[in-house]
């Protein structure tokens, strides 16, 4: 099995506080990978990393044996950012441009297609994800669904290698939801593209995922395929996956520690 | 990506070889074009030896198939590889072109 992200001894801090501690994992090429785990558990920093818009404390990330955490040359990067597309988490469409601008922006920023070629592109991509018609409307005339599908647009316009999707369901009605999680199946069978979601989304994770990686407290604690993770004996998963709220108990030493700042 | 155009009675074969991207699909493009603006009456293009297509060479025949129903031209494509027919079927352009399994085919249509 060929691994598309090879992530080794990954550790980073946000002022003191570590958020992850030594990662370590591999995702496999042409399939889709879900990255799973509680809120703050480091999954959206780790994705931050893979995207390359933050660099590590130490360790490293090769992307199909190419290290985009490497000092110096930021060329590698560049070249890797032209073969991805990320969906975040609000869209992050820009709201003074129509879809069909917004689809065709990385088109006509990184390469030298002419227009005729990247209009048709563009409308190909809004096809693709139900929004034929929609070029001239502009983010805010649209439903939080169809915000997310006009992202995955965008981040299809270079026919990127590796998808990536930050929370995807976040801020959907179960329904549209459920829509989107096929979109992303029928995107990934037809492209046979790697797909990367961070999700803590139960239906999301059993209808999409191939793979799952789990972190917790910012370490991995789950790497395997979907069948595995349901049926593992490990309490942190079985507690995720039985939605299981965490026991917090605190010693009276502590406590004192959290009320009065010291 | 290499191009070889090959003028026959009655029609034009291009055949391309190699991968068709964002960065190469210019040159098919302008090969295309050109030949648009001889009104050539049918063009077949042969992707048997492609290895790879993106959005960029599938828009840029689209282009062309546009601008040669324009006069009534004829584009053609043969030896779509599995891969490129599957995209082909969900984007329904498999309904846009015509496709045969051949150069002969295509041309005694």
């Amino acid at each position: 099995m060929e691994n598309a992200v090879e992530v080794s001894n990954l550790v980073t801090y946000y002022g003191d506080r570590q958020i992850l501690k030594g990662v370590s994992l591999s995702i496999p090429a042409g399939m889709t990978t879900v990255i799973v785990g509680r809120s703050g558990c480091g999954k959206t920093t780790l994705l931050k990393h893979l995207i390359g818009l933050i660099r590590p404390t130490s360790g490293t990330i090769l992307i199909h044996d190419t290290d985009i955490t490497a000092e110096g040359d930021q060329s590698q990067l560049e070249q890797y950012r032209k073969k991805m597309g990320v969906l975040f988490q609000g869209a992050a469409l820009l709201n003074s441009m129509t879809l069909a601008e917004n689809v065709a922006l990385p088109l006509k920023e990184h390469t030298k297609l002419k227009a005729p070629v990247i209009d048709i592109i563009v409308r190909m991509k809004l096809d693709l994800v139900g929004l034929s018609g929609f070029g001239d409307f502009y983010p805010a005339q649209l439903s939080g669904g169809m915000k997310k599908r006009a992202g995955i647009a965008r981040a299809m316009a270079m026919d990127p290698k590796i998808l990536y999707f930050d929370e995807p369901s976040a801020g959907l009605d179960p329904v549209t939801a459920a829509g989107l999680d096929e979109l992303i199946l029928r995107l990934h069978r037809v492209f046979k593209m790697t797909v990367i979601v961070v999700t803590h989304e139960l239906p999301s994770i059993f209808a999409i995922a191939d793979y799952v990686v789990m972190l917790d407290n910012g370490e991995v604690v789950f790497v395997g395929n979907l069948d595995d993770f349901k049926k593992s004996e490990k309490p942190i998963v079985k507690a995720f996956l039985e939605r299981r709220p965490e026991e917090v108990s605190y010693s009276p030493d502590n406590y004192f520690k959290i009320i009065t700042g010291t | 990506m290499k191009i070889d155009t090959v003028a026959n009675s009655g029609y034009t074969v291009v055949s391309v070889a190699g991968e068709i991207d964002m960065y190469s699909s210019p040159a098919l493009r302008d090969t295309l074009l050109s030949l648009v603006k001889k009104k050539a009456a049918v063009v077949i293009v042969n992707l048997k030896d492609i290895k790879y297509i993106d959005s960029s060479g599938i828009a840029t025949f689209v282009e062309a198939l546009k601008k040669m129903m324009a006069y009534k031209g004829r584009l053609k494509i043969v030896n779509v590889p599995e891969r490129v027919m599957e995209i082909f079927k969900f984007s329904k352009l498999d309904q846009v072109f015509d496709i045969y399994g051949s150069i002969e085919d295509a041309a005694n249509s």
